[in-house]
Formats: structure tokens, sequence, C-alpha cells
């Protein structure tokens, strides 16, 4: 088990390398100039002046300096350190005015928000309904089940995230757009709110504010549907189908030759040997809200990470979106672990492997 | 068939088991998978009944049937005089503990996210035989009994082999301490040298436990070995039934007479001069199968009658039954 676990640890650097050069080699597609980015918050005018930055920061030199360079830095002529992703500089969003890093570190615990949220009723549901369908193969919850999730498979998220939108929103006004109402921010950005975790809802629990809680929650309402009902239909379908193979093992026979009551069969035998190509796709689910559900920010302007990448892209502003997907490669690299280790708890037989 | 005396453990009378097939939007049922299609027989305590034919006859099926783990179409299975077709919930779940099954593959049935301890000492837990030390020390006694080394017991399946595994198999079954198992094939699974392993342990431990046993399998020359006695199938009913020398020597039903042809004779110069009885055309779809006696279409001395009316299943001799209209 250890073992397995530190061969793993041992996997993530040579991984998180693998992502550097990746996203280094697409920076290579800028001129050196658009490269500056990285380093400058914005870009020089004269041609003098361009000659000076790209000779400073060493944008026409091999690609190997350029690599270091765009890893650890370069301090400029006041002893600053300027870039160095290793540092958390992801350069500057010249569309944003910002720092890359900042702009990650005020939407991120927004998507994270709307993930942690979404998720929970993802999986729990999910598995919940995918494993009555199962048991009751071809009875009225399996029946109901399979068309609730194909609907919701074939239910591209900008037409069921604009009709729950005209519904909730424009005709029941019942769940507006956005973050949060006016009244709330003001009480979020002024002194006497703190920003413990920067997730809004935990952090209004936190602040005992649980008129703002709520606040939040109702704008988070339908961006949460929205996901929850695509993935749902998702989980549901692996849930089921694995749980349907699972039960025809002989070891589940074996369990009711044994004399097993029939809850203990399902619940101790049939569903943990179900549930490992679930944890698989709840960590790809999981990461794939992480990076920011681009269509469901935009269409209910929820301000996350997906929305900011949208723009960006949209104003060809290269050095953000790499900025935001080598975040995402982090993220990907972490969640990846976080479901293998997960797996050596499930399944036995990986632990030796 | 004899009523049953004091002697029978388990009686078989007219088990049916049909699996319905299912079509169309509304899943209208169209017919039905005739898988054990009238068996009847008893088993007497202590011996231990062989049960043949070829694969697909409906061998596995008949004892799933009699275990309740298919709820049979019709027919009754009285065990120790106790119906067990109208058993449900808890009054069958407690005459699990009498009743125990080995199955073919030692891969697929041990629960992988299982220990060997928690797979062999669950069925003590929940018919609330034993609780905890005591669970582990039966638990060890049990993995002693079936030559696994007691230390073992913390390890997951797939650490074991097949021959490891059918024994951790065997281990569990007797845990509740049953006086009837039924071996689906426990042995074809696996390599021939280990085969003789769990053969010689199957037989020490009926000897001291006076197991009675239902023996599933599609080697003959095994069957032989083990049993006491031997019933044929074919398609979903019992052919022939009798004692095993008696059946070995002297097969009277047609189609038992070519599966005896069939076992190799290690001597070759034997083995050229004997006649081998070859069967024409495959096995019938179990969906519709013949009319009369189901293996008309491929026996080599089928008249009219057997197109006509099904061959009752008959004492021949004493303890010998056929179900053969030709058979005198």
């Amino acid at each position: 088990m250890t073992t397995y676990i530190i061969r793993r640890l041992l996997m993530v650097p040579v991984l998180l390398f693998g992502v550097t050069v990746l996203i280094f080699g697409m920076l290579q597609f800028l001129t050196p100039i658009q490269r500056s980015a990285l380093y400058i918050r914005s870009e020089p005018k004269t041609d003098k002046a361009v000659e000076g930055v790209i000779r400073q920061y060493g944008l026409d030199k091999p690609l190997y300096v350029q690599y270091w360079n765009w890893l650890v830095g370069v301090v400029d002529n006041n002893g600053e350190r300027k870039g160095g992703i290793l540092f958390g500089d992801f350069g500057y969003s010249r569309v944003a005015s910002q720092p890359v890093a900042d702009l990650i570190r005020t939407r991120f615990p927004n998507t994270l928000d709307l993930t942690l949220w979404a998720v929970a009723p993802v999986i729990l549901v999910g598995i919940w309904l995918g494993v009555q369908a199962a048991v009751h193969q071809n009875g009225i919850i399996d029946q109901a089940a399979r068309v609730f999730s194909i609907v919701g498979t074939s239910f591209p998220t900008f037409v069921f995230g604009l009709l729950v939108l005209m519904i909730f929103y424009a005709n029941l006004q019942w769940f507006p757009p956005g973050r949060l109402s006016d009244w709330a921010n003001r009480v979020v950005l002024s002194d006497e709110f703190t920003r413990y975790t920067s997730l809004l809802t935990f952090d209004a629990l936190l602040n005992g504010r649980f008129d703002i809680f709520l606040d939040a929650l109702r704008h988070m309402f339908l961006p949460i549907l929205t996901l929850s009902y695509i993935n749902w239909a998702t989980f549901l379908r692996v849930t089921r189908s694995s749980m349907l193979e699972t039960l025809r093992m002989e070891y589940v026979t074996t369990a009711r030759a044994k004399g097993l009551p029939e809850r203990d069969v399902i619940f101790k035998h049939a569903r943990p040997n179900a549930m490992i190509p679930v944890i698989t796709l709840a960590g790809f689910q999981v990461v794939g809200l992480l990076g920011g559900v681009v269509i469901t920010e935009t269409v209910f302007t929820y301000p996350g990470i997906g929305q900011a990448a949208a723009t960006a892209a949209a104003q060809l502003d290269v050095v953000t979106v790499l900025g935001f997907a080598l975040f995402n490669g982090f993220i990907l690299i972490v969640a990846n672990l976080a479901v293998d280790v997960l797996y050596a708890f499930v399944d036995p037989r990986v632990r030796l492997s | 068939m004899n009523a049953g005396n004091d002697n029978t453990l388990l009686q078989v009378n007219d088990l049916v088991m049909h699996f319905p097939i299912f079509r169309g939007v509304i899943q209208r049922q169209v017919g039905a998978v005739r898988a054990v299609d009238g068996v009847s027989f008893d088993i007497r305590r202590g011996e231990t009944l062989g049960l043949v034919g070829e694969s697909g006859c409906g061998k596995s099926t008949t004892g799933r049937a009699i275990l309740q783990l298919y709820r049979p179409t019709s027919g009754a299975v009285h065990f120790e005089g106790v119906d067990l077709v109208h058993l449900k919930g808890e009054e069958l779940r407690r005459m699990r503990r009498k009743m125990q099954m080995i199955f073919q593959d030692p891969y697929a049935s041990l629960n992988p996210r299982m220990t060997i301890a928690d797979i062999v000492g669950e069925p003590l837990i929940v018919h609330n035989v034993a609780t905890g030390r005591e669970v582990e020390e039966r638990v060890q006694h049990l993995l002693e009994l079936v030559n696994l080394n007691p230390s073992f017991a913390s390890r997951y399946p797939h650490e074991f082999s097949g021959g490891q595994r059918q024994r951790i198999g065997v281990a569990r079954a007797l845990a509740l301490q049953p006086s009837f198992i039924i071996c689906d094939e426990p042995i074809s699974a696996l390599d021939v040298s280990i085969q003789a392993q769990v053969i010689n342990l199957l037989e020490e431990l009926q000897d001291e436990f006076n197991l009675t046993y239902l023996f599933i399998a599609h080697d003959l020359s095994v069957v032989r070995h083990i049993s006491d006695r031997v019933a044929v199938m074919y398609l979903g009913v019992i052919v022939e039934l009798a004692d095993r020398d008696d059946l070995y020597l002297n097969p009277l039903h047609p189609y038992t007479q070519a599966l005896l042809s069939a076992v190799p004779i290690p001597d070759p110069i034997a083995d050229a001069k004997r006649q081998r009885i070859i069967l024409k055309g495959d096995v019938p779809s179990p969906v519709n199968p013949p009319s009369g006696c189901r293996f008309r279409t491929r026996c080599p001395i089928a008249e009219s009658i057997c197109a006509e009316a099904r061959p009752e299943f008959r004492e021949v001799k004493p303890g010998h039954f056929v179900a053969c209209h030709l058979v005198k």
C-alpha cells in the first residue's frame, strides 16, 4: 500500500514536467514581444523599447534558456523578480489588466464553490439511483431513471441552461443569475466580512451571515441544477451498468448461498465492487468541473474560471489562456493522484500491482 | 420415484426451471429456455450422487434450483422433509445453514474485496453461530481443515492460486457445518494435478463429517471415482440413473452408451479395438426441444414412438432408472 502510494507520488514530478513542456511549447507560437506578457504588464511601444525588453528577458535566447527563465523568472533592473511559474507568477493578462495569478485567485474560488455544491448531489444521488435502477432492473425506478438519463445526456448544456433561466428567472424570478445580490455584495466587500476561505458560501457561514449564505446559494442554484442534471445522467448510467455486471458475478451468488439477507448481498458484496469504475468517473467529473464549466458559467454570468478563460480566448489573450491551462494541468494531476489512492482503498488487487 | 424413507436427505420431484424470453417494446414473453424440464431423484444421507451431461444440459441449473438460488418454475424439493420451494425470506435463510454450494470458478466466486477471514467467517456471523474471537478461531480451524496455512487468513483472494482458492471455497462451504453440499463442477477450472488434491480433500471431508454431495461434472472418470450413484442428464431431463458400477458397466440408455464410449482409455490397443458411438448433429435448442423423447433427433436407434410420447422415467432393474421407450 505504502509502496503503491509512493510510486504514484514519484510520478507527479514527471507529469508536472510534461505539462510545463507542453504549455511552454505552445507559448512558442507567439512572437517574442507577445511573450513579454509573461514578465511585464504592458507591451512596449517604440522599437528601441521592444528590443530592450527582448534582450532583458532573453526572449530571443535558445529554448532551454527561455524555459528556465519561464520557470524561475528574470530579475529586472530594480532587483525585482518578474515572471517565474514556480513562484506562482503566470504573467500578465493584458485583457483583464491584472496578473494571471490574481485572476485565478479571484475566479477559481467561485468555480470551486460551485463544483463542491454540484458534485455532492451528483455523486450521492447518481450512485443511489444507479444502484436502485440496477437492483430493480426493468422496474419503475429503472425505466424512469433511464428516460431521465437519456434526456440528460442528449440535452446540450446551453439549451438546458437557457431553459431553466427562462423558467426560473424570467418567468418565476426565483433564482437570479450572477454571484450575489447588490446588498450582499456590499457586505462581502466591506471590512466587517472576513474572507477566510474565499469560498463565498463557507465564508458566509463562518461570518455567521446566514442571509448571505442563502443569497449565494440562490444565485448558484441554476448552475448547480444544470451541472447536476447533465452529470447525473452519466453517473447514473455508469453506476447502473457496473452494478448490473457485479450483480451477475458468482461471488454475489456465493453471498446469497451463504444465507446473507438480500440487502447485505447488495450493499456489502455487490455495491462496493461496483464502485470501481464510478470512482474513475467521479475523478474525471470533478476535474472537468474545476477546469471551469465554460458554457454553464457563461450562460449564468457566473464569475468563475471558465467564464474568464472564455473572455480571454475571445480576445486572443493567449498568455492568460495558457496560464489557465497550466493551472488546470496541476489540478488534473492532483485529482488523478487522489483517484489512484482512493482505488487502493477500494480494490485490494490494486495495492500489489 | 420411490417414496422417501428415513435415509433420504433430499428429494427432488418433477423440478422445472424455465427462463422466460422477453421480446419487443412491451417486453412480451415470447418463449422460455427450458433449462430443466421435469427432473426427479433422491439423494440418500451420506452418499454422493454424480450428475453428468454435456455443457448446457441443465446440470448447474438443477443444482441452483435445488438450493433456491433460482426459484423453480414448478416441482418440489424436499430437504429433510421440508419443502424448500415454498420457503421464503428468513425461513429459507435459516435452511441455508444446512446446504451449501461449491462453485465452478474459484476466481469468480470469491469477493475480491474481502479477506479470506471475512469470506470464510461471514456465514458464521450472519447466522449468529459465533462472534468475535470465536469466529477467528473457527476460521483458523477451517483453513487447517482444507490444508491451508491459517496465517493466510488476512490475505485477499487474488493472492492465491486456483487450487488454493477452491479450497477456500470448500472451507467457506463447510463453515456452517452443513449436511449437504452441491459441488458444481468444482474441479473443471483447475489443472489436472490440482484436481486430485481437491477431489481427495472432498472425500476426506465427506468421511469426517458424514457429508452428502451432489457432484455435478462433465468429466466421466472423476464422477466414476467419487460417486455412489450417477444420474445422466440430456437437454433438461435425466435419462438414466443407477448405481455407479451398474451404470458404467451396463449403460442402458443410448445417450449414456454414446457418452461412455467417448471416454478415452489409457491403452492404445484397447482403445483402437472398441466401438465408439458417434452422435450426429448438435444438441437441439432448449427453447424448442424435440417432441417425445428429447434425444430422438440424435439417437441411433430411434423409432416412430419416440417422436410421439415422452418416455417414462421407470425402474427397469432395482435401483436402475431409464427414460427410453426401447429399453425393455
